[in-house]
């Protein structure tokens, strides 16, 4: 313990009355544990939706019931589920979909929940790989530590199912608005 | 500038005033840097009138070794005087005894000038004697039947003229390659540097048809096995290849090839680093043009407080 | 502009717009002290959720809101050596000169080229949409930028080149 760097001790983590464990908690609305069972069974339910032509209903359907309260997994699978259906809705019918969604009941939640379905959908792959690679590079002489990170010509993967997401983004903001961005970035409940 | 000059401009400026008819013969002490850290040392070290002029090459040995000595002899046979204590080679000019016409006169001064060049000529010029002999001899046998020395070439002509970096030059019957190592210093340097080469791979495809072929590569070409020091595979190090044919090895032409292939290295770290400067200066002109973009955010720049003058020079505010 | 450039930089705009809703909040960890909560993290609470806009595997933006600051970071496209050296350069550059940017964050966040940090402050100085209208400007120019960089490169090394053996011919 002698060469333990006390300077860098985050002393606030050790003090339970210190903000910094503040119990995120309180803040978030009580939300009902689900597994990830009951996620595969719905995401069965919406896929047969989808089958059968009722790509509408099954985005309604997918994004009225997100799983708030299901682990990591389970999350990811209903944002496989939502990304599937995105994909499979045609440009020139995003626009009335989303207006009918928009004026029904409770359908502006329904668009927010749509939102954060969106952003979530392009955070996927990119950062967690970037991040874990950044840190097993060491720092060359030459002072590059970005060059090893990277994998050169990839640069169009995934570039279709984000241009996807960009277009459902751009009608969304168009018909809920930016106050659908500020409820994504704001809403404790995550997907 | 886009090619290098092969002569030194500092002493051909300097000997130039000097030769002039109306100069005064004044002490000279000067040392003039070259590429290839190559140093000149130009002095009076006797009287005003007599210049003398050394050098100093770090390979100086092993272009004796490859027949300097005659190829300097040839050229400053009597200008010739003893080394000075520290160099390797020194020539004297007399100004009492100069040549009588301007013509000889211009032409001592460019042969001075050209005393680096001339001094790492002498591999080339015994390469290229070699490859003429070599053509001959093999010129009396099919491909097939000629004798082992005369299909694999003379051996390789290695030049150390700088730390990390060396040229090094073969002749063959058909061809004399030459290789130049070189290390980059840094990664920038080494990129750009990858950019540069390729256009010189391409070059001869796709317009100089009649250039010699150029490659390029991380590894030591096979013309070099066996010699020592060489650093293989790292991307830091490369080796550019040239092949000159036979049409570059015509004594008409000589002269000329030898001297320009000499500042393929210089001319080549030359342009890399200008390009950086080039980009350098571009960078600096997008970050203004960001900065401006920015300043726009800004409220008071667009509708603050003015100050201005009346015609009698007090100032006053306008607006906010 | 290419095709999907647009969505891409207007998906930026809006959350950005959004983003940027930032009032003073001092710590509430350190007497008379008021730090960016997005560096400092004091505090759960005050971090929001972040939010990730991407065109591609190689292009994203990652914007980190919180109370009184949002970090905005930006992956510059590299699709090869040249581009990947030109990036370092030129975000290096303006590292360097991170000082007159008010914005700038001196160094970019892990897996990122270049990040931004906008407090609070800035946003009661300047002109709200004007900050965002320089981030979408910054990313269309920088792409250019690279781009037009590596081209003259590319057209410096032929010239050079032929220069160099033209005399052989």
């Amino acid at each position: 313990m002698a060469e333990f760097n006390w300077r860098t001790l985050n002393i606030d983590a050790l003090d339970p009355e210190s903000s910094y464990n503040f119990d995120l908690a309180t803040l978030t609305p009580a939300v009902q544990p689900v597994s990830t069972q009951d996620v595969q069974t719905l995401s069965g339910q919406i896929k047969q939706l989808m089958r059968a032509g009722q790509s509408e209903e099954a985005l309604k359907g997918a994004l009225e019931n997100p799983p708030y309260g299901a682990d990591e997994q389970g999350k990811n699978i209903h944002l496989s589920t939502v990304t599937e259906i995105l994909q499979s809705i045609r440009q020139s019918e995003m626009t009335p979909i989303l207006q009918r969604i928009y004026q029904s009941e409770g359908g502006s939640e329904v668009c927010d929940t749509l939102m954060k379905y969106i952003y979530k959908g392009m955070g996927q792959g990119g950062p967690a790989a970037a991040h874990s690679a950044g840190k097993n590079v060491t720092p060359q002489q030459t002072g590059f530590t970005q060059a090893g990170g990277r994998s050169f010509g990839g640069a169009e993967g995934g570039g279709q199912a984000m241009s996807v997401l960009l277009s459902w983004h751009e009608k969304l903001v168009e018909i809920s608005g930016p106050g659908s961005i500020v409820r994504a970035m704001s809403d404790r409940r995550t997907v | 500038m886009l090619l290098l000059d092969y002569q030194n401009v500092l002493i051909e400026s300097l000997l130039k005033d000097r030769f002039a008819p109306e100069a005064t013969p004044t002490a000279i002490d000067q040392i003039v840097s070259d590429f290839d850290n190559v140093t000149f040392h130009i002095s009076t070290p006797e009287s005003k009138t007599r210049i003398l002029i050394s050098t100093s090459i770090k390979c100086y040995r092993e272009l004796v070794q490859y027949g300097a000595e005659d190829v300097l002899q040839r050229e400053y046979g009597p200008y010739i005087v003893a080394p000075e204590q520290g160099y390797d080679f020194s020539v004297q000019v007399d100004l009492e005894n100069l040549p009588e016409s301007q013509e000889e006169k211009d032409e001592l001064v460019r042969k001075i000038s050209l005393l680096k060049r001339n001094a790492m000529a002498a591999p080339f010029e015994q390469a290229f004697d070699e490859y003429a002999a070599l053509h001959e001899e093999a010129s009396k046998y099919t491909s097939e039947s000629a004798p082992q020395g005369v299909r694999e070439g003379g051996g390789v002509r290695a030049i150390h003229y700088r730390d990390e970096e060396a040229i090094y030059i073969k002749a063959s019957h058909d061809r004399v390659t030459v290789i130049f190592s070189t290390v980059f210093r840094e990664e920038t340097d080494r990129v750009y540097g990858k950019v540069f080469l390729q256009e010189f791979v391409d070059a001869r495809r796709r317009a100089i048809q009649n250039a010699p072929q150029v490659l390029f590569r991380h590894d030591p070409p096979l013309e070099l096995e066996g010699q020592p020091n060489l650093k293989a595979g790292k991307g830091d190090v490369g080796y550019i290849t040239f092949v000159l044919f036979p049409r570059h090895l015509t004594p008409a032409r000589r002269e000329e090839v030898i001297s320009h292939i000499q500042t393929f290295r210089d001319y080549f770290h030359y342009h890399i680093k200008a390009s950086k400067a080039y980009i350098h200066s571009r960078m600096r002109r997008r970050t203004a043009d960001f900065l401006q973009v920015l300043r726009r955010a800004r409220p008071e720049a667009e509708e603050g407080t003015k100050e201005r003058k009346t015609a009698s020079g007090r100032t006053f505010k306008v607006g906010g | 502009m290419s095709q999907s450039l647009r969505p891409y930089l207007s998906c930026v705009r809006s959350t950005l717009t959004a983003a940027l809703s930032l009032s003073n909040f001092a710590s509430q960890a350190s007497e008379r002290h008021n730090v960016p909560e997005i560096e400092a993290r004091t505090s759960p609470e005050l971090i929001l959720n972040p939010l990730t806009v991407s065109r591609n595997q190689e292009e994203r933006v990652l914007i980190e809101p919180s109370v009184n600051s949002v970090r905005v970071s930006i992956r510059i496209k590299q699709a090869d050596e040249i581009e990947n050296i030109l990036v370092h350069k030129f975000t290096r550059f303006l590292t360097q000169r991170a000082e007159p940017f008010f914005i700038l964050r001196r160094k970019p966040i892990d897996g990122y080229d270049i990040s931004f940090l906008i407090t609070n402050f800035h946003t009661e100085e300047m002109l709200k949409h004007k900050l965002v209208d320089f981030i979408i400007q910054f990313m269309e120019d920088v792409d250019k930028e690279i781009s037009e960089m590596k081209l003259f490169l590319n057209a410096r090394a032929r010239f050079v080149a032929e220069s160099f053996l033209t005399p052989f011919d």
